[in-house]
């Protein structure tokens, strides 16, 4: 595993890696069974009572829905301390929770993406802070 | 509710950055739609404004800061935002207060400045504002939200890169003939081709940038300054639509979308123009004109079929087979759409709706349709926003 003893999410609440996989922080609402991505993102079902709203990790596991490969730098605020153009960012489907979130796309052969691959939940180092901390944020991987 | 026709339009034409501030560009646009419709701006009863987002306390309150230059009268003056369907709005609330008889004469501007460089936050606290995150951790500029939709949509129904460039050979040939529009040139399927992506499948020339430019359009009710317009555009219906539950478009500035589609895709979109619709008793097949927001090459291709002129993964078929080539049925943006003007966000929508009045009153030269009767102006801004003018002779 790792070491992630060092490192910070650039935003909070976003990424955990507190089990030791990585997963993105989502929440559940039990009434309408929606998940949401940030999990402050509230989407509803209309007339949902919006109550029973938790905290939920989901999987560490999706599936390709579409992918795109960035050739120019994403300007400021975005940081990151090492040059990643051009990078890939995809949409990964977490099938059973209905969601597909947006990542950047790491450790991965630009090539060979396509949808419907398997993807997994990591990290990515944008650039070390002034206390020395790694500061990430999350990312898609090709599952090898 | 009253008929409500469009007397006088006024556009400062399309450019990049300029030193020059917003309320330059709206005074000329309104200029010209006082000339326009030949009326005193005495005449006009309530101001709607699309407000400049970058310009502070003064672009917050675009309507005073334009209503002071030409004059304070007391009247209501109103300033909206929308995102890029900020013009939909201003429009349809001047519409709404003339036809429902609280004033006779309005105006509805917009005037934005582009800013140097790309879009990017305008706040810092991730919690109220996800733009924050998307910027600060996605790495996602607005051309991958499409870049996305546009690969989902090549796998499901095989759209080509012939055909995200053949929109652009399309487009510039009718801007090079706009002296509105920013880009004049034109382009070949194999200089599009050649040009280097953004974000693989879009190209740099199948994605729109960031403008300057303004629009204002006078409408009213008064059946005097109507009889001595030239050629007044009666407007059939101004509606605004935003997202419905379960639409799996991933729009700009979001993380997520659901993956089980409960609605259309840019449902914003799709509800807006039903509403026009319903309300014009118009259908797509009575559309002579069509001015919808081609941001990038996908948008042209989805928003044919959002709006419903052809079935879902129909319309790279219409494209390719010259369905929507002025001279066709159906001409899809005479003015070159955004693909040569770029988006001023405020003024974007008026814009359009300028287009399609245009094109009805006979004004377009080299780009003219034939004799149209019914035009429509489309637009769409990020986050669940939309609105459809639908106007006629």
């Amino acid at each position: 595993m790792e070491n992630m003893a060092n490192k910070v999410a650039r935003i909070p609440n976003l990424v955990d890696w507190s089990t030791g996989e990585v997963r993105l922080m989502s929440a559940k609402c039990n009434s309408c069974g929606t998940y949401f991505f940030p999990k402050e993102h509230y989407q509803h079902r209309p007339g949902c009572s919006r109550e029973g709203v938790e905290d939920i990790l989901l999987p560490c596991k999706g599936k390709l829905a579409s992918y795109t490969i960035q050739y120019y730098p994403c300007p400021a605020p975005f940081k990151t301390d090492k040059k990643i153009t051009p990078y890939g960012i995809g949409l990964v489907e977490f099938e059973d929770e209905k969601i597909q979130v947006t990542g950047i796309i790491t450790e991965t052969d630009l090539k060979s993406l396509k949808i419907g691959m398997q993807m997994e939940t990591t990290t990515l180092e944008m650039f070390t802070n002034e206390e020395k901390q790694q500061v990430v944020t999350w990312a898609f991987r090709a599952v090898k | 509710m009253r008929d409500v026709y469009i007397i006088g339009t006024g556009i400062h034409p399309w450019m990049g950055f300029s030193e020059k501030v917003f309320a330059d560009f709206a005074a000329v646009a309104v200029d010209g739609a006082l000339k326009d419709a030949n009326v005193e701006w005495k005449k006009i009863q309530a101001i709607m404004a699309g407000i400049f987002i970058y310009g502070g306390n003064a672009g917050h309150l675009s309507g005073q800061y334009l209503e002071s230059i030409f004059g304070e009268t007391g009247i209501p003056v109103v300033n909206v935002y929308n995102a890029c369907a900020t013009g939909s709005a201003s429009l349809r609330m001047a519409y709404n207060s003339v036809a429902a008889g609280e004033t006779d004469t309005a105006l509805a501007f917009g005037s934005d400045v582009s800013p140097k460089g790309f879009l990017t936050a305008k706040s810092d606290n991730a919690v109220q504002d996800r733009d924050v995150i998307r910027w600060k951790m996605g790495g996602l500029p607005n051309p991958i939200y499409w870049a996305l939709e546009c690969r989902k949509r090549m796998e499901k129904y095989g759209t080509t890169e012939e055909d995200l460039a053949l929109v652009k050979v399309l487009m510039s040939e009718y801007g090079a003939k706009n002296p509105h529009a920013r880009f004049k040139k034109t382009y070949t399927l194999e200089e599009v081709l050649n040009s280097a992506y953004v974000c693989d499948p879009l190209r740099l020339y199948e994605i729109c940038p960031v403008s300057t430019g303004a629009a204002a359009v006078i409408i009213t009710a008064d059946k005097d300054l109507i009889s001595k317009a030239d050629k007044p555009v009666k407007i059939n219906a101004t509606t605004m639509g935003s997202s419905m539950y379960g639409d799996p478009t991933i729009r700009i500035s979001a993380l997520s979308c659901p993956s089980v589609p409960e609605a259309p895709m840019l449902s914003e979109s799709y509800s807006a123009s039903r509403q026009a619709y319903e309300k014009s008793g118009f259908g797509p097949e009575d559309i002579d004109v069509l001015e919808l927001p081609d941001n990038s090459s996908w948008h042209y291709l989805v928003y044919l079929e959002t709006c419903g002129f052809c079935k879902d993964g129909e319309a790279d078929k219409m494209l390719r087979d010259g369905q929507t080539k002025i001279g066709a049925k159906l001409a899809v943006n005479p003015s070159g759409g955004f693909s040569s003007h770029g988006e001023a966000l405020s003024a974007q929508a008026l814009w359009q709706v300028i287009e399609c009045a245009n094109q009805l009153r006979g004004r377009c030269g080299d780009r003219q349709v034939e004799n149209p009767k019914v035009a429509m102006a489309q637009t769409y801004g990020l986050m669940g926003n939309s609105g459809t003018t639908i106007m006629s002779l």
